[in-house]
């Protein structure tokens, strides 16, 4: 019996208990690894895993099992428990799902070379001529450079007891950097992440060396000659991509899931001050701010078809011209929130329970180019990247520190560099202060971290050129 | 066939196909999960997973680094171990070395500590008991104060079994039950309060304690209003206090030395605290949900000193990061430096590599950390106060600027409350703590006789740690 008839065995017998709902999910996984520090390997390690997770829904209580066991027995018993588990717990209201279309399809992540057929020396060699080239970059300022690279490709298959399932190929690559650079008594250190749903194509396509020795090059430039300044007034500045991506991903898509809003979320990633403000007037920033959760991009580090709900994805316009527009949402919150799922359930492994999640999460591309938002700013500063970042649990009180970023005069970028500048900002001081967006995009991916257990899962955070008029610069 | 018949087979496996070390670890593991909010459950789960993690190494014992892989063999069966095993130690000899591994505990140990409260047999009546506990928790926190509860119970039992190719190891079993209460007053007001311990007996008291001591906490912090920013004494409770200097103590590995990542470089022997801040890495704790006979090189466990009366005095190691430091000792001619491992070696993941839990290698990692208590209560702190004061019971997102430098900022959650003149004045809230993890070690002018044991969301390492008092801490707020 393979992993998808125990899954569908799964549903029959959770159906026969009495469950309202069943859904069982099998995924069999691989992972490849590279792990190097200043070029020599520190690890190369191939994984694979497997194993079943199913939810039930019983008299309106909800339960979730895994088992690592893919066979018959262990999946009975993990359905008698969670059943059980379930019936004995108490809500004073039942938990339902919003009705959704059934679907029984498959889809596959478009791949053009699969990691399996890449020779392990092509592997090998890549990642070492990326440590040499941002080691070259950094002028001997980056001596210490640790480099992750991952190739995971997964085997999926969902069936609900609603009569849905779903079989999904998937392939992700990210290479994660983390430098550390020095000059004089100067340090800075750098992470940064890149991340494709695709195959060993994308380092070419995307000329991933030359974006990463990219980053290699601003660390040096930034522990170089960056300089304190003091400020504390406001100023017009603009973020890059990689800040305007963490800014929509933690001001805007934090707030928008649904969970969060209902209070589900509060013992662990918090809740959200959109609670305070649905029932009032939705213009929460300027008309220039649209931002968009979608998972249907190809490529992206969040590109997904169906989620884990087997409901089918598409573009969530979060904020429309600074209105709040639409919530991620799974089905069940889709129902308490009276309205369908947006396919907004991803979870990161069969052991953990789907709840709602952001993908690629961005402001919409404007019609300016980055140079047009830049002459347009007398004095200010532009930050190309960050560092340092947190918000509160409601997602309200933000702070961003820059890493490499200049100051702006008279409408040009100057070679003056500025050390760590701080943006402490409410979600309002931002979405209500931009007034343009580039056209431009810039991709970066980063693991989003949400629930107990924390379930980090692939997302990507980059975005266009924003600016923001008149805000506190510390 | 037993487990120990198991993890034989799996040894005599790798070394029958050229495998120069071998650990096998046998791990059968059901874990329980209750979440609950406004109020009410919102869900009840149950993981149950038993695998053999297998290590593998070749290389000459004197070479610098090793060829190492690892297997996990899911739902362990003789026929898996015959198969799996040998394409694994195939796949080892095409590897290149890690620069990571120097070798494993060689040494023969025929006996390990013997550690009591691992395991309590009350731990199978939880799943029937533990919605009830849920419930009577929730009930508790309403009548300390809370309009609505939030919170997870967890509850678990392992078994789990080592052996390495050089004959150490066992067999031992744990049991666990660690909770998060969060309760709020409205939607701005909340307190939160933690049960961590092996020790079931009163489960049910130790939650609705932990249940009412939230409530009474959120009702307090009803009310409170934005704070300027700028200086101010800080008293940590126990829970930030884990989450804070946990934090620095996480640098006392030469892993995260070897990445760039510990403001503890160069520390060493230096006095980093007052003589009054002693901390210890302690595998042998009672009650400490990491405390354990042996690592997982199948050494004996030992305490080790981290900071003695202030002095920053030792790094955690496994053997492989004891070699290395030895060697690199040689090469800056600190011959009589020759550390040696500290029992803290862990099959685990060097960053987020995959896309599940399985090992991929042997780090060093801390079980327990145990802070020597102090002298004050928190009453006493607070009296003391004579310049303004924030009491902090709860953070989350401590994010770094540099993590070699200690440059963080980190923002209070639920209750925090200004202290003028030695009184708690009011609730306060929407600052941000932005800090340095050497200075305010420095600063560190009062700890506390409490001493509890954290574990959470934002503190995964066992910490056992009292109220800490920290002189003159810059406070931020969003200025826009």
């Amino acid at each position: 019996m393979d992993g998808k008839d125990v899954a569908d065995h799964a549903v029959e017998y959770g159906d026969s208990l009495g469950a309202d709902y069943v859904e069982a999910r099998y995924i069999r996984s691989k992972d490849d690894n590279y792990i190097t520090r200043n070029g020599k390997f520190l690890g190369i390690q191939k994984k694979e895993s497997r194993g079943i997770g199913i939810r039930v829904l019983v008299d309106g209580c909800m339960g979730f099992g895994s088992t690592n066991s893919v066979h018959r027995k262990a999946v009975e018993d993990t359905i008698d428990s969670v059943v059980g588990m379930a019936k004995l717990s108490r809500r004073d209201t039942p938990i339902r799902l919003s009705d959704e279309k059934t679907v029984r399809t498959k889809w596959s992540v478009p791949v053009k070379r699969p990691f399996a057929d890449v020779p392990e020396d092509e592997k090998r060699n890549y990642i070492k001529e990326l440590d040499k080239s941002i080691k070259r970059a950094g002028k001997r300022t980056i001596k210490n450079r640790i480099l992750f690279m991952n190739m995971n490709t997964a085997d999926k298959y969902t069936t609900t007891s609603h009569g849905s399932c779903v079989r999904a190929n998937t392939s992700l690559i990210s290479i994660m950097t983390i430098m550390n650079a020095r000059y004089k008594d100067r340090k800075e250190q750098k992470m940064v992440t890149l991340g494709s749903s695709s195959g060993w194509e994308w380092l070419k396509e995307e000329n991933i060396m030359s974006e990463l020795t990219g980053q290699g090059e601003s660390l040096y430039k930034t522990v170089s000659y960056a300089k304190d300044h003091t400020f504390n007034r406001p100023m017009d500045v603009v973020v890059a991509g990689e800040v305007s991506g963490i800014m929509a991903h933690e001001n805007v898509g934090h707030p928008s899931e649904g969970d969060r809003i209902l209070g589900r979320e509060a013992a662990q990633a918090g809740e959200s001050f959109y609670s305070d403000i649905l029932d009032e007037d939705p213009q929460i920033g300027n008309e220039e701010v649209t931002i968009i959760d979608d998972p249907t991009l190809k490529g992206s580090p969040g590109y997904y078809r169906y989620d884990e709900e087997c409901v089918k994805a598409r573009p969530r316009y979060l904020i429309k011209n600074g209105r709040l527009n639409e919530l991620l949402l799974n089905r069940e919150c889709a129902y308490r929130f009276d309205k369908k799922s947006n396919a907004s359930a991803r979870s990161t492994s069969y052991s953990r329970e789907p709840i709602p999640r952001m993908s690629n999460t961005f402001f919409e591309t404007g019609d300016h180019t980055k140079e047009e938002l830049i002459e347009d700013v007398k004095n200010g500063i532009l930050l190309n990247s960050f560092t340092e970042w947190n918000i509160d649990d409601r997602r309200f009180h933000s702070k961003y520190v820059g890493l490499e970023a200049y100051l702006i005069k008279n409408g040009e970028v100057t070679d003056t560099m500025v050390r760590r500048p701080v943006l402490e900002l409410t979600t309002y001081g931002i979405l209500r202060n931009v007034d343009a967006v580039s056209k431009e995009y810039e991709s970066r991916m980063a693991p989003c971290g949400k629930s107990d257990p924390m379930q980090p899962i692939p997302v990507s955070v980059g975005g266009p050129h924003v600016r923001l008029r008149k805000v506190v610069v510390g | 066939m037993t487990d120990e018949e198991l993890m034989k087979m799996a040894v005599d496996t790798a070394l029958g196909q050229g495998a120069k070390e071998v650990i096998a670890q046998l791990i059968e593991e059901e874990e329980h999960q209750i979440r609950f909010s406004y109020s009410q459950t919102d869900i009840a789960k149950r993981w149950k997973r038993n695998y053999l993690d297998i290590f593998l190494t070749s290389g000459h014992p004197l070479s610098l680094g090793k060829k190492i892989n690892t297997l996990t063999i899911h739902d362990p069966t003789p026929k898996k171990i015959k198969t799996q095993i040998p394409r694994e130690v195939r796949v080892l000899r095409s590897l290149p070395k890690s620069k990571l591994y120097w070798g494993m505990d060689s040494a023969s140990h025929s006996t390990y500590p013997s550690l009591k409260g691992l395991y309590d047999e009350r731990i199978d009546e939880m799943p029937e008991k533990a919605p009830s506990i849920v419930d009577d928790t929730i009930s508790a926190s309403h009548e300390g104060g809370a309009k609505k509860v939030s919170g997870v119970l967890y509850f678990g039992k392992t078994n789990k079994g080592l052996l390495t190719s050089h004959g150490n190891g066992g067999v031992y079993r744990t049991s666990y039950c660690r909770a998060t209460v969060r309760s709020f007053h409205d939607d701005n007001s909340s307190g939160q309060s933690l049960v961590v311990t092996r020790n079931l007996k009163d489960i049910d008291k130790k939650m609705m304690d932990a249940g009412s001591r939230a409530g009474r906490l959120a009702k307090r912090s009803a009310g409170g209003k934005e704070e300027k920013g700028g200086r101010y004494d800080l008293i940590m409770s126990p829970t930030v206090a884990g989450n804070i200097f946990g934090t620095l103590l996480s640098s006392a590995n030469p892993i995260m030395m070897l990445g760039g990542m510990s403001c503890l470089k160069g520390k060493m022997d230096e006095q980093i605290g007052p003589d009054s801040l002693s901390v210890r890495d302690d595998p042998l704790v009672n009650d400490g949900m990491n405390s354990r006979p042996f690592d997982d090189e199948g050494t004996p466990s030992k305490r080790t000193p981290l900071i003695d009366e202030g002095v920053f005095s030792n790094l955690l190691h496994n053997t492989s990061t004891a070699k290395l430091w030895k060697l690199l000792n040689w090469i800056k001619l600190k011959f009589w430096i020759r550390p040696t491992t500290t029992s803290n070696s862990v099959l685990g993941q060097l960053g987020m590599t995959g896309s599940d839990d399985d090992p991929r290698t042997l780090l060093v990692g801390p079980s327990n950390y145990v802070f020597e208590p102090g002298t004050f209560t928190l009453n006493e702190m607070i009296s003391s106060s004579k310049r303004p004061t924030i009491y902090m019971t709860s953070n989350w997102y401590t994010r770094f600027t540099n993590m070699r430098e200690g440059k963080f900022s980190t923002v209070p959650r639920d209750a925090a409350f200004l202290i003028q003149d030695g009184e708690v004045k009011r609730p306060v809230r929407n600052l941000r703590l932005k800090g340095d993890l050497l200075k305010m070690c420095g600063d560190i002018t009062g700890i506390g006789k409490d001493v509890r044991q954290i574990q959470w969301w934002e503190v995964s390492t066992p910490t056992f740690v009292p109220h800490i008092k920290v002189k003159d801490c810059t406070f931020t707020k969003a200025k826009s």
